[in-house]
């Protein structure tokens, strides 16, 4: 079976990017991540990507990408999966690669919300849910969520404090990373009476509205110009049903389980192997449904596990390592490839203050709708 | 978004889903195949009109065109065959709801498209007067 190493990184801030298009930032993130590998033409390009074509007007982002980095007879696609379009595009990236169809892809993760009015940037966050079942309501998935963050509250006992604590451990390892949208320490107390968006989601329980683009260099053997220091070692993905409530347990993310059974048997590892993981806490509650759905926590414990430590920077299982989606960011289809780049930032001792102690071993989950697709990577230093 | 409406209708207007021939299962939204038995014998089945809020939520998250409605109830409802559906609750506060509580779909106004565009009808729940 082939390798595929990680062969160059690069990301933008995640934020307010006024004066950067959708393609500005792409082509800002890709050109500089093939500097960064020392590859001058790669073999394919991927973009992950939700929704450009309502956000920017713009579809065809592999050749209006291509043409922009003078990449013109390079093969180039985009990949949608939600709010998992950037892991999913490592992974069809990866695909590629273990295939032997590309010796080096150039895979990136870019969106642009801030183009759109408020109400608009709602309406694409919510594309991932069903058109005819919910957006024509104007149910938001925010309030999907809200729903089934009620049931879950209720079913396992938890306060509305103790839902707070996935933010607060997002923003403090925001704090230091250059990148992030939010760079400020919150309280659970900050959490539990911000704005109500959808109760019990409040502003600060939701993951931010901002523009990023991420992207990276994934080589086989053969591809690679330099010795690479990390591998993606598993790449692997799930789906569930679409509606959380037609699920015959609510509570349990199986699309996530099931990505993540895939990956560990791929790369031969059981989840006490992981050091580090990058979760998808798009919302509080997602959070907590993620880490039980990863095996890092029991069934209806994330958040007990997280008010003890346990998800911590200097914790058993250190967790959104650069400030996840609620403190880095979530430019929606970016956000698997911003995962990635941390995670090559973990692996190969570039972290700075967010490092993590000895990472040798990551993994990355990446989720579109609630839970209806989930993609999970391993990722492992080399040597 | 006018034709995708109309061909719709039957399903924002009667709630129509679908029966599973094989195992009789409801559905709402309908399906392609029995999400229990996996058949694809499948009859257009109406939903009962009734059923009890499971969870609700009072949204300011509000998809453009439905401004003027903020904020929405939006209910997670169990229908009296068992089917789960999500919908807008109205004529309550949010302060005059509780989970347990009964509610029958009504037909109401969605949304407008402008002052001179379409007007979208559909389902919406309201509680039932004990």
């Amino acid at each position: 079976m082939k390798k595929v190493l990680i062969a160059g990184a690069s990301l933008t801030k995640v934020g307010d990017h006024w004066n950067k298009s959708l393609l500005d930032l792409a082509v800002e993130a890709g050109s500089a991540a093939l500097k960064d590998a020392g590859i001058a033409i790669p073999d394919q390009i991927v973009v992950g990507n939700m929704f450009s074509g309502f956000s920017s007007l713009q579809e065809n982002l592999g050749a209006i990408i291509a043409d922009s980095l003078m990449l013109q007879g390079t093969p180039a696609l985009k990949v949608e999966s939600s709010g998992a379009s950037g892991a999913m595009a490592c992974n069809v990236a990866d695909s590629i690669i273990r295939s032997g169809q590309a010796n080096s892809v150039l895979v990136i993760g870019v969106e642009k919300m801030r183009d759109m009015e408020p109400n608009d940037a709602v309406h694409a966050a919510s594309l991932g849910e069903s058109a005819s079942f919910t957006q024509f309501f104007g149910i938001s998935q925010t309030a999907m969520c809200a729903l089934l963050t009620h049931l879950y509250m209720q079913e396992f006992e938890i306060s509305r404090d103790e839902l707070s604590v996935f933010p607060v451990i997002a923003h403090k390892n925001a704090v230091p990373a250059e990148h992030a949208q939010f760079r400020k320490a919150i309280t659970i107390t900050d959490v539990s009476r911000s704005m109500p968006v959808s109760d019990p989601l409040r502003l600060l329980d939701c993951a931010p509205v901002g523009d990023g683009a991420a992207a990276v260099v994934l080589c086989s053997e053969n591809g690679q110009t330099k010795n690479a220091e990390a591998e993606i070692s598993a790449s692997a993905a799930s789906t569930d049903s679409l509606n959380f409530f037609q699920r015959d347990d609510m509570f349990d993310f199986t699309a996530t389980r099931r990505a993540l059974a895939k990956a560990l048997a791929f790369a031969g590892l059981s989840i006490k192997d992981i050091d580090f993981a990058e979760i998808n806490d798009s919302y509080s509650s997602v959070a907590a449904l993620s880490v039980e759905a990863l095996g890092f926590s029991k069934r209806g414990e994330g958040v007990r596990d997280a008010k003890e430590g346990k998800f911590d920077l200097n914790g058993k299982i250190p967790i959104s390592t650069f400030g996840g989606l609620k403190g880095r960011g979530n430019p929606i289809g970016a956000t698997g490839v911003y995962q990635i780049v941390e995670a090559y930032r973990q692996l190969t001792g570039t972290a700075g203050a967010n490092q993590v102690k000895n990472a040798k071993t990551g993994l990355l989950h990446n989720m579109g709708g609630i839970d209806s697709s989930a993609a999970v990577h391993i990722l492992r230093r080399v040597g | 978004m006018s034709i995708a409406y109309w061909r719709e209708r039957n399903r924002y207007y009667r709630i129509l889903g679908s029966k599973c021939k094989e195992c009789s299962a409801e559905f709402f939204p309908p399906v392609y195949k029995c999400r229990k038995c996996n058949s694809e014998k499948l009859a257009e089945q109406e939903m009962p009109k009734e059923g009890k809020v499971m969870a609700y939520t009072l949204s300011r998250d509000i998809i453009t065109g439905f401004e003027d409605q903020e904020p929405m109830i939006i209910g997670l409802i169990e229908l009296q065959n068992g089917v789960k559906m999500v919908a807008q609750i109205a004529d309550a506060s949010a302060d005059q709801l509780a989970v347990g509580d009964k509610v029958k779909a009504v037909f109401r106004r969605v949304s407008v498209n402008g002052e001179a565009g379409q007007i979208f009808y559909g389902y919406k729940f309201v509680k039932i007067d004990k």
